[in-house]
């Protein structure tokens, strides 16, 4: 986790310093605005990971410790869904969203009932696992 | 039915990697064919899936740009008219970049990092399955522009403003390629989200950032870069679909907007994209000298130093595309883009340092790895000359330009791709590739491409603009073009070579067994094709070859250096 973090801060500091560098030398607003952002979405990431590494209290995880045992790592790993049609339904309602910005207004509802059954499909899917 | 995955410490392993323990599988019901095509959120499939539809559109723009040099083959020549001509040479460019570069490595990103890091999938496997339709999507919406009544969009891959407002370029076919382009980039962020947090959360016990393979290293890299890139492309997409439409003037000077800012927007996607194009395929050739050399990569820490160092750098470099505008700060984009040939020339160091003193096995892939390092090393000089403002303001939009991204993109990427089809080959499907054919595909397909691009600098300092479809024969530059064009159709030739070697291959190669290059890496510690969730039992995990140090204990990879 330490490591991780220390990565994406660095991307945040690094995109920090181009942004000032660049932004007063240049004076032009759209690359400094975009390097301000970047850094920004980097080191929104990295307080994630820093807070998850305090949440553990700094204790490592198995991946992150040299001379960790396949056994250190027993237990529950994840959940990975079966086969599902659904991401392939909002996948479809996406295109026709897409194609709605292209031929207007029909498509918005194909595409909608896709989209909406879709996620409802996802989401119910991602419950029944509770069980 | 799904399956959660558990980590047992089981009893010792029969033959297996000594006192490890075992990763128990709870096996679910796989659908076959059609239904699995759709269905499967296995990220091997998803990633096959990837492969083949990139490699499809990898045929499709490969056969527009020979339809292209067919046009330039002789001056005066109607073969095309100029509108086709020039929706090819747009659409050629947008597939070659959107639907083939990128996504053939997302592809091997699916495949083979899970396997790398000896994760059982991917971290959120049905978001991988809708971001394959989402990049599906894109490609055939961008397609569907060619049946329309103006055609595809025909204003160049980079779609400046103002020629893609409505007014300049009516139709249909001009909104097909902003649509297209803003799925394939919804697809590419959400990869990106994918494959990191896979490699920040499922890595194996042991597998500490610094063992991780090279390849998965690069690929991380790369998603990060995908993660500043895209979606800076589609908010500029969205932009120029208002303008389009909803008559605002971000980019139309008519209304007080600033085509500048498109070409902002546009180049801080993409120049970040040529390194994300350019990364993954790096990974695959260290992976390939590497194994083929049978020794570990040669300056490990300073190979992620070098990758992350050029990620770094090359977001901000975006500008050196913009140079001739006089709207960019010079010395700044100069001076980062000649820095990011620094951190390239160590990865060269340390490909040459892998192989040296190696045995080196000289199969397909290491040969098209070798070709790469030639290609890639001439592209990389050009650029750097580029990089250079004075003769920049020459050599702007001529034949040159096309020369030096040629050479790095068909040395990294296509070079790369071939690379990594020809070594995981056997993994994909558990057969291999017929060496013969593969090899005589890599000579035609080598010499194609010098003789098609390196005329090409002759013809850019000769004065040939990019993008022209014709050309008057007092221009002096009948015979380059048609050495170029001669080169264009043996790339093809060579290529198909390699098409029919992967037809053949798939039902009628040889079995190739788990770990048929005495690889280094996890991936090979599985069975060729793996199992659903990957593992049986995974290697003890004590340097960045775990694979090796299991199945050579009198050459331990040494730790530390």
């Amino acid at each position: 986790m330490r490591f991780e973090y220390k990565l994406m801060m660095g991307a945040g500091v690094f995109l920090a310093t181009i942004c000032i560098i660049y932004g007063f030398w240049s004076q032009e607003a759209t690359g400094t605005v975009l390097l301000l952002f970047g850094c920004a979405a980097y080191v929104l990431v990295a307080v994630y990971l820093l807070m998850q590494w305090r949440r553990r209290q700094g204790v490592d995880r198995p991946e992150d410790r040299m001379d960790a045992e396949q056994s250190d790592g027993a237990g529950e790993v994840g959940f990975f869904p079966a086969a599902s049609i659904w991401p392939a339904a909002i996948g479809i309602g996406g295109i026709f969203a897409g194609v709605a910005l292209i031929y207007g207004t029909w498509y918005w509802v194909i595409a909608g009932v896709f989209i909406f059954g879709g996620v409802i499909g996802f989401t119910v899917e991602g419950e029944a696992r509770e069980e | 039915m799904s399956a959660t995955q558990e980590r047992l410490a089981p009893p010792r392993a029969a033959g297996g990697y000594g006192p490890e323990p075992l990763l128990e599988i709870i096996p679910s019901p796989r659908p076959r064919g059609l239904v699995k095509f759709i269905t499967s959120t296995d990220h091997k499939q998803i990633g096959l899936n990837y492969m083949v539809t990139a490699f499809a559109a990898f045929l499709v723009a490969g056969i527009m740009a020979e339809l292209m040099r067919t046009q330039l083959i002789v001056p005066d020549n109607h073969f095309l008219v100029a509108d086709t001509y020039n929706q090819l040479v747009t659409m050629h460019g947008t597939i070659m970049l959107f639907v083939f570069g990128g996504p053939f490595a997302f592809g091997l990103a699916n495949y083979i990092v899970p396997l790398q890091i000896g994760a059982p999938d991917m971290a959120f496997p049905r978001f991988n399955n809708l971001s394959y339709w989402l990049y599906l999507g894109g490609f055939v919406v961008m397609m569907f522009g060619f049946l329309t009544n103006n055609g595809a969009a025909d204003f160049g891959w980079f779609g400046y403003a103002p020629l893609t407002e409505a007014i300049h370029s009516p139709g249909p076919g001009a909104d097909m390629w902003v649509v297209g382009i803003a799925l394939t980039g919804f697809s590419g962020i959400f990869t990106a989200v994918n494959v990191i947090t896979t490699v920040f959360t499922l890595r194996a016990p042991g597998m500490v950032m610094f063992r991780m393979p090279i390849f998965t290293w690069n690929q991380l890299v790369t998603m990060f870069l995908v993660l500043l890139a895209f979606p800076v492309l589609t908010a500029a997409m969205a932009l120029l679909w208002c303008d389009r439409h909803l008559t605002t003037h971000f980019y139309a000077p008519s209304g007080g907007g600033q085509p500048i800012l498109w070409q902002n927007l546009f180049w801080f996607f993409g120049h970040p994209e040529v390194y994300i194009l350019a990364l993954p395929y790096f990974g695959v050739v260290t992976e390939v000298i590497s194994t083929m050399s049978k020794k570990p990569v040669f300056g490990y820490k300073g190979m992620v130093a070098a990758t992350l160092s050029i990620g770094g750098l090359s977001m901000g470099v975006w500008a050196h595309h913009m140079y001739t505008t006089g709207a960019v700060l010079l010395p700044f984009f100069a001076a980062l883009s000649l820095l990011i040939a620094v951190p390239t020339g160590i990865k060269f160091f340390n490909w040459i340092g892998t192989m040296w003193q190696g045995v080196i096995t000289l199969s397909t892939s290491m040969l098209f790895c070798l070709g790469f390092l030639g290609l890639f090393l001439l592209g990389g000089i050009t650029g750097v000359m580029l990089a250079e403002p004075p003769l920049d303001f020459q050599l702007h939009d001529t034949y040159f330009v096309i020369a030096h991204f040629h050479y790095v993109m068909i040395g990294a990427t296509a070079f790369g791709a071939f690379a990594a089809i020809y070594y995981w080959f056997p993994k994909f499907t558990g057969r291999m590739l017929d060496e013969r054919i593969g090899r005589i595909s890599f000579a035609i397909i080598f010499i194609g491409v010098n003789l098609t691009f390196f005329p090409q600098h002759d013809l850019g300092l000769r004065g040939m603009q990019r993008r022209i479809f014709t050309y008057s024969s007092f221009e002096g530059w009948n015979f380059l073009n048609l050495l170029s064009s001669i080169g264009a159709y043996l790339i093809g030739i060579g290529t198909l070579f390699t098409v029919i070697n992967l037809i053949m291959s798939v039902r009628q190669g040889r079995i190739a067994g788990d770990n048929p290059w005495d690889g280094q890496t996890l991936e090979w510690a599985t069975s060729s094709p793996p199992p659903e969730h990957n593992f049986e039992l995974l290697p003890p995990i004590r340097s960045e070859r775990p694979l090796w140090d299991a199945n050579h204990p009198d050459q331990l990879t040494e730790v530390g250096h």
